[in-house]
């Protein structure tokens, strides 16, 4: 898999990725013929869920609900991105540090989170700030838990030989322990992407104030469907869109590991 | 198909050398307990001093108080967040072990639902529980469906990769040795794939129990979830805490019990699985 494809599983590659849009287009005619067939308020055509995402995307809704929560998604995303890294080097590194630490991070990472929303409400009031620290009280996580693995199952002699050479302190952490870590970090911050995602639309439905969290429990109890509709299509497309472009900065950061550790970039 | 594999042997080589360099198991138990008992020092001295406002966090021993005095409403919380919980895992592990078991043991059906699973995987389900609450009202119906949906996809993901990369090698033998339809899944294929199993299990339980708590905050119908909305509306920071707290160490139990019940039950599996999430 990795490397040179060989010239005649080409072909194969192409009726694969056929046959998965086929899938895609089957469950669409089915979710259209039931909603016909259905013919409720409640459930409408896929056609009809498609037109209102269309609407969304070009109303004043693009600029009052769905960049607001992208800033909050990136702010949120890249602050934990930070702190976990940085404290999952740490931890991952010193033993001590590691077994001092554990029992705490194990419950706070099983806690769950929408659980402190109302307490942020409480602290921070009704707007983006309250999303993106509940963002960060999520996404820090596996980014963290994931760095630490990474760190803490580097191979000694690497770090040895690196001592060695007189490499201490930060300098031993950015040029050894990160690069090192990095593909388990990625892994981590995969998933951290789409926690990010799944928390700020709880939190904006919970009082964000404004956002497409926000727009879509809106759109509900004012019996907008297809705005409900809609604003869920648009948020599944903009999970896809954030996943397809995080693989494709992986790969090209990570160019250089591949097929040298394998990694877990194709799954 | 290779990468996962290469990523389990991988993440099985790393492994040993953590439990090479591992200190002894008493010295590293106290050493998480004492870092318990700094994390509550911690809160203690935040909340006492004044450094962090009171309104919002309560001291340690306020919040022990709010356990204590609403034992009776917590506990009945509880029964229904698991309740719900319990259904909705109930029906996914089901339906995401089976379907994952058929798609994964036939090329056609596996190629037709890559894309659908590549869509799936990143839209969060929490968006869903307004459409939810339209279709299906307010009720342990709708959270538990909502909850089954949402775990369903990493059992089924899970399931389905962990069917597909069974060795062919060892699947042919074992039709030379006669075992054939169901014995050869129950006996072959469930075995070999039940470590990857076990791993989308595990995410699918904090998944769904994070789905649950959503919809009892969003929709108020009732647990955890409502329990602390009642404490922010009747502003009792407190409460609030308690039911967190509580959250905290029910998500907690579910991780570990679920781990202790694999260590038993899937004795090959050693951790093996863990990279090829």
């Amino acid at each position: 898999m990795i490397g040179v494809k060989a010239g005649p599983r080409r072909g194969s590659t192409i009726a694969r990725a056929g046959l998965g849009w086929l899938g895609l287009a089957i469950l669409a005619t089915v979710w259209q013929l039931l909603g016909m067939e259905l013919h409720t308020a409640v459930f409408p055509t896929f056609i009809t869920s498609l037109v209102a995402a269309w609407h969304v995307v070009t109303s004043s809704t693009l600029t009052t609900d769905i960049i607001p929560s992208l800033e909050r998604t990136a702010a949120g995303f890249l602050i934990s991105a930070i702190i976990g890294i940085t404290a999952g080097m740490v931890i991952g590194h010193y033993e001590t540090v590691r077994d001092w630490t554990s029992a705490v991070v194990d419950f706070m990472r099983s806690l769950p989170t929408p659980l402190l929303v109302p307490i942020a409400i409480v602290v921070f009031g009704i707007n983006g700030r309250m999303v993106v620290v509940t963002i960060i009280s999520a996404a820090v996580w596996p980014i963290l838990i994931n760095t630490a693995n990474g760190t803490s199952t580097i191979e000694p002699t690497m770090i040895d030989t690196a001592k060695t050479y007189g490499l201490r302190g930060r300098k031993l952490f950015l040029k050894v322990v990160l690069p090192a870590a990095s593909p388990q970090i990625f892994a981590g911050l995969r998933v951290a992407l789409s926690v990010s995602l799944a928390v700020m639309v709880v939190a904006e439905m919970l009082g964000g104030g404004s956002g497409i969290g926000y727009f879509i429990a809106n759109a509900q109890q004012s019996f907008n469907i297809g705005g409900s509709y809609g604003g869920v299509i648009v948020l599944g497309c903009l999970g896809w869109i954030f996943d397809t472009l995080f693989l494709m900065f992986e790969r090209r950061l990570l160019a250089w590991q591949r097929g040298t550790v394998g990694g877990l970039l194709d799954v | 198909m290779s990468q996962v594999q290469l990523a389990v042997g991988l993440s099985g080589e790393v492994n040993e050398i953590t439990q090479r360099r591992s200190k002894p198991q008493r010295r590293r138990v106290a050493r998480q307990i004492g870092g318990v008992v700094v994390a509550i020092a911690i809160w203690e001295a935040l909340s006492s001093t004044g450094a962090v406002n009171k309104e919002a966090l309560p001291t340690p021993g306020a919040t022990l108080a709010a356990i204590s005095a609403n034992v009776g409403s917590l506990s009945s919380a509880l029964a229904s967040t698991l309740e719900a919980w319990a259904l909705g895992m109930l029906a996914a592990g089901v339906g995401g072990i089976v379907l994952g078991t058929l798609v994964g043991r036939s090329k056609t059906a596996d190629a037709a639902t890559e894309t659908i699973v590549r869509m799936m995987r990143p839209l969060p389900s929490l968006a869903l529980i307004p459409i939810a609450i339209l279709i299906a009202g307010l009720g342990i119906k709708m959270t538990s469906g909502l909850v089954s949906f949402a775990a369903f996809w990493p059992v089924f993901i899970n399931t389905r990769v962990g069917v597909r990369q069974v060795d062919n090698k060892v699947l042919e033998t074992a039709k030379v040795l006669g075992l054939r339809g169901f014995k050869l899944l129950y006996r072959v294929v469930m075995p070999a794939s039940s470590p990857m199993i076990a791993s989308g299990l595990q995410v699918a339980i904090s998944l769904a129990l994070v789905v649950t708590v959503s919809v009892e905050l969003v929709g108020g119908t009732g647990g955890l979830g409502q329990f602390i909305l009642l404490a922010q509306q009747g502003n009792e920071p407190s409460t609030m805490f308690a039911g967190i707290i509580v959250g905290g160490i029910l998500g907690w139990a579910l991780s570990i019990g679920f781990a202790r019940l694999v260590d038993r039950l899937i004795p090959w599996r050693t951790q093996r699985a863990e990279g090829g999430r």
